[in-house]
């Protein structure tokens, strides 16, 4: 450190003091908000896989392939690629997750339904999801999916917080029941960060909306068991998304650990070959 | 004599193997003293060689056209080991731009273009227009929504040039709008022609160079010492101590290069940006449309100049000007160290207004940050035009006779 600030920062303080005047402006100007990633609902929530967790893989495919696979085509996977992936027999998958028998192991998933018909049908042809995780992100999968909110206003009953205006409808509402958003009294923060209160100590509140609530009883599962329900499944589109994930960071370390041997008998190679002119 | 010796005698006396051997390896002397600014260079040639095999395994399995982003999914998920191959080329194109942007700024810190190394200065600075050009040739290539829009934005800029503009972006797209027929002939510049050129300059600024010999960080002349021999005094011959120094940074390099590679091959969406996990769109635009990282400072300038002609004007004056850096430069020192406090001063300046509007291209603009951007743009152009200035103005350090 001493050297480079001897031969390269030796500048005068002046000049010092308005290089780092401009980098502050150039900071403050530059770095501002960007809008929410995951729109209305603000950041999204954030989504840890587990790609060797064969169980939680296997349920979201069965999930997937339940209610999502009969819009929404995986195209650039293969179902017997998926079955060994995920180590379930292929007697079994075949038997119990692939809903149509003219489906070849070695097929393509692409989907069941027409893209020219289901775009008349749903105004949009419902996407591929191959790689929806690695567009969009796992977090905005997960937080997609769970922020489903009933609105009369739209074609199907149902928006979606983290992307308004969604032509989907809520396929899970019978499993997480009837969400809505809902108006909540919550306490007024004073200047000094304490609640505000009233003369008689009652905390003052004022009405915020926009909080996602369910309707009790309308769901089969209670909300833990939705979340993991959606857990399971985006941890699943994120296999798809990057099948090799796994595989690819078991090679790495051999690799990184291969050129870190490699840099240190290099430079102990040229540490002996200096001596020569030094 | 054993029968070998005799025919490599035979080949020697009828191709100069033995003499280039000498003169570009084995004798080659290079300055026995450098700092790590001087690997890039090699890393460069190491990156370029990672490009061309594994783009030759990528053309064994991509297929151009519109068929091409279906083509990237199967050699990543039906090929045995065809995401190596793919990310090797994706990693690889953003490390050749990071080496060579290093490249270059060891270039201006050292005053690596002066007298009378301006030729090799010229082809790096034509080799870096080739690399601009074959980069984004190969983005379009994968035809996702970024390729697709990205390629709309770029070749539109032509579309503003007076009188030619619409016939010449008809021209360069082959159709109306970008469909396959683009990207089958992107394919070809980009697999045929823009390599040829590109090996072709890097040849021409390796053979330039060794008839001026690499420069220093101190900016010394070695040749003005020489042994009875001619040999400079302060040089080592390039082989085994540049080679075995190369070597080092090459392990390090790689290191680096793997860690990308095989764990964060996306690069946050830098080196392979998120949009482009869609399949080109015409129909629908991206909210936001950003360059991969290493054209975001142009991107940047071209936003900056609220007229597209003159936005694209000021785009290509600002990798144009890089030409001409060894006639602006007046000092009568080469290195920064020698160097007085404007050239310093202006120099970390250029770094900073480069990397700021680096990372403006790659976000959406706001009022601010357009003001931000036409700042950065003045102060970049004003690091080249002052130059002539600051560098005849200022009081610089005597150089040591010795390196």
């Amino acid at each position: 450190m001493n050297l480079i600030a001897k031969r390269f920062i030796n500048l005068p303080n002046l000049p010092l003091i308005f290089l780092t005047l401009f980098c502050i402006f150039l900071i403050q100007n530059t770095f501002s908000a960007e809008g929410a990633p995951c729109k209305d609902y603000g950041e999204c929530d954030e989504f840890k896989h587990t790609l060797t967790d064969m169980t939680s893989l296997q349920r979201g495919a069965s999930t997937y392939l339940t209610y999502c696979y009969g819009c929404h085509s995986l195209e650039y996977s293969r179902w017997n690629r998926v079955a060994s992936d995920l180590e379930i027999p292929e007697e079994i998958f075949f038997n119990n997750l692939v809903f149509d028998a003219s489906v070849r192991p070695g097929d393509l998933m692409a989907g069941s339904m027409s893209k020219a018909e289901s775009a008349v049908w749903f105004g949009v042809a419902p996407p591929d999801l191959t790689l929806v995780t690695r567009l969009h992100g796992s977090d905005w999968v997960y937080t997609y999916l769970r922020t489903f909110y009933e609105d009369s206003s739209k074609q199907y009953g149902v928006n979606n917080l983290v992307y308004p205006g969604a032509a989907m409808p809520n396929v899970l509402a019978s499993l997480q029941g009837n969400q809505q958003l809902i108006c909540k009294q919550i306490p007024v923060i004073a200047e000094n960060g304490g609640e505000k209160r009233d003369n008689f100590g009652n905390t003052i509140t004022k009405e915020k909306c926009g909080f996602l609530s369910v309707e009790s009883g309308t769901g089969t599962l209670n909300k833990d068991e939705f979340d993991n329900l959606i857990y399971d499944l985006t941890n699943f589109l994120t296999y798809v998304g990057d099948p090799d994930k796994v595989e690819r960071e078991r090679i790495g370390w051999y690799v990184v650990f291969f050129f870190i041997i490699f840099t240190t008998l290099a430079s102990l190679l040229y540490r002996e070959y200096q001596k020569d002119y030094h | 004599m054993s029968t070998l010796t005799k025919v490599f005698d035979w080949v020697n006396h009828r191709l100069p193997i033995q003499n280039t051997y000498e003169r570009h390896l084995s004798k080659h002397p290079v300055p026995k003293k450098v700092n790590f600014w001087y690997l890039f260079g090699a890393l460069a040639a190491v990156v370029l060689v990672i490009q061309i095999v594994s783009g030759i395994w990528l053309i064994m399995l991509y297929t151009p056209g519109e068929a091409a982003f279906a083509s990237i999914e199967y050699m990543m998920r039906d090929v045995d080991y065809g995401w190596v191959i793919r990310y090797m080329h994706t990693t690889g194109a953003s490390m050749f731009f990071a080496v060579v942007y290093l490249h270059m700024f060891r270039g201006l810190l050292y005053g690596s273009y002066q007298k009378p190394r301006e030729l090799v200065w010229i082809f790096g600075c034509t080799i870096y227009l080739a690399m601009m050009a074959e980069g984004f040739l190969g983005y379009v290539l994968p035809y996702g929504q970024m390729s697709y829009w990205g390629a709309q934005v770029i070749i539109s800029l032509f579309g503003s040039l007076p009188y030619i503009g619409e016939s010449l972006e008809l021209w360069i797209r082959g159709d109306y709008y970008i469909s396959g027929i683009t990207v089958n002939r992107f394919f070809a510049l980009h697999v045929v022609a823009l390599p040829l050129v590109l090996i072709a300059l890097v040849f021409l600024h390796l053979v330039a160079l060794h008839e001026v010999g690499a420069g220093n960080p101190e900016g010394v002349d070695i040749e003005a010492h020489i042994d009875e021999d001619g040999v400079p005094l302060d040089s080592v011959p390039f082989f085994p101590y540049k080679v075995l120094n190369a070597l080092v940074g090459i392990g390090v390099f790689m290191t680096v290069f793997a860690i990308i590679m095989f764990f964060f091959p996306e690069g946050g969406g830098y080196f392979i940006e998120y949009a482009n996990y869609e399949e080109a769109n015409p129909l629908v635009t991206p909210d936001h449309i950003a360059p991969v990282w290493y054209y975001s400072p142009y991107y940047s300038i071209l936003r900056a100049v609220p007229d597209k002609l003159g936005g694209f004007a000021a785009m290509g004056a600002a990798v144009a000007i890089f030409f001409v850096v060894p006639w602006l430069d007046r000092s009568n020192v080469a290195s920064i160290r020698y160097k007085g406090i404007l050239s310093k001063i202006a120099l970390v300046m250029f770094g900073i207004s480069f990397i700021t509007l680096g990372y403006l291209g790659t976000v959406s603009v706001t009022e601010h940050r357009k003001t931000m951007s036409v700042i950065c743009t003045v102060i970049y152009f004003s690091y080249f035009l002052l130059m002539p200035i600051y560098t005849s103005i200022e009081k610089t350090k005597p150089v040591p006779d010795r390196l």
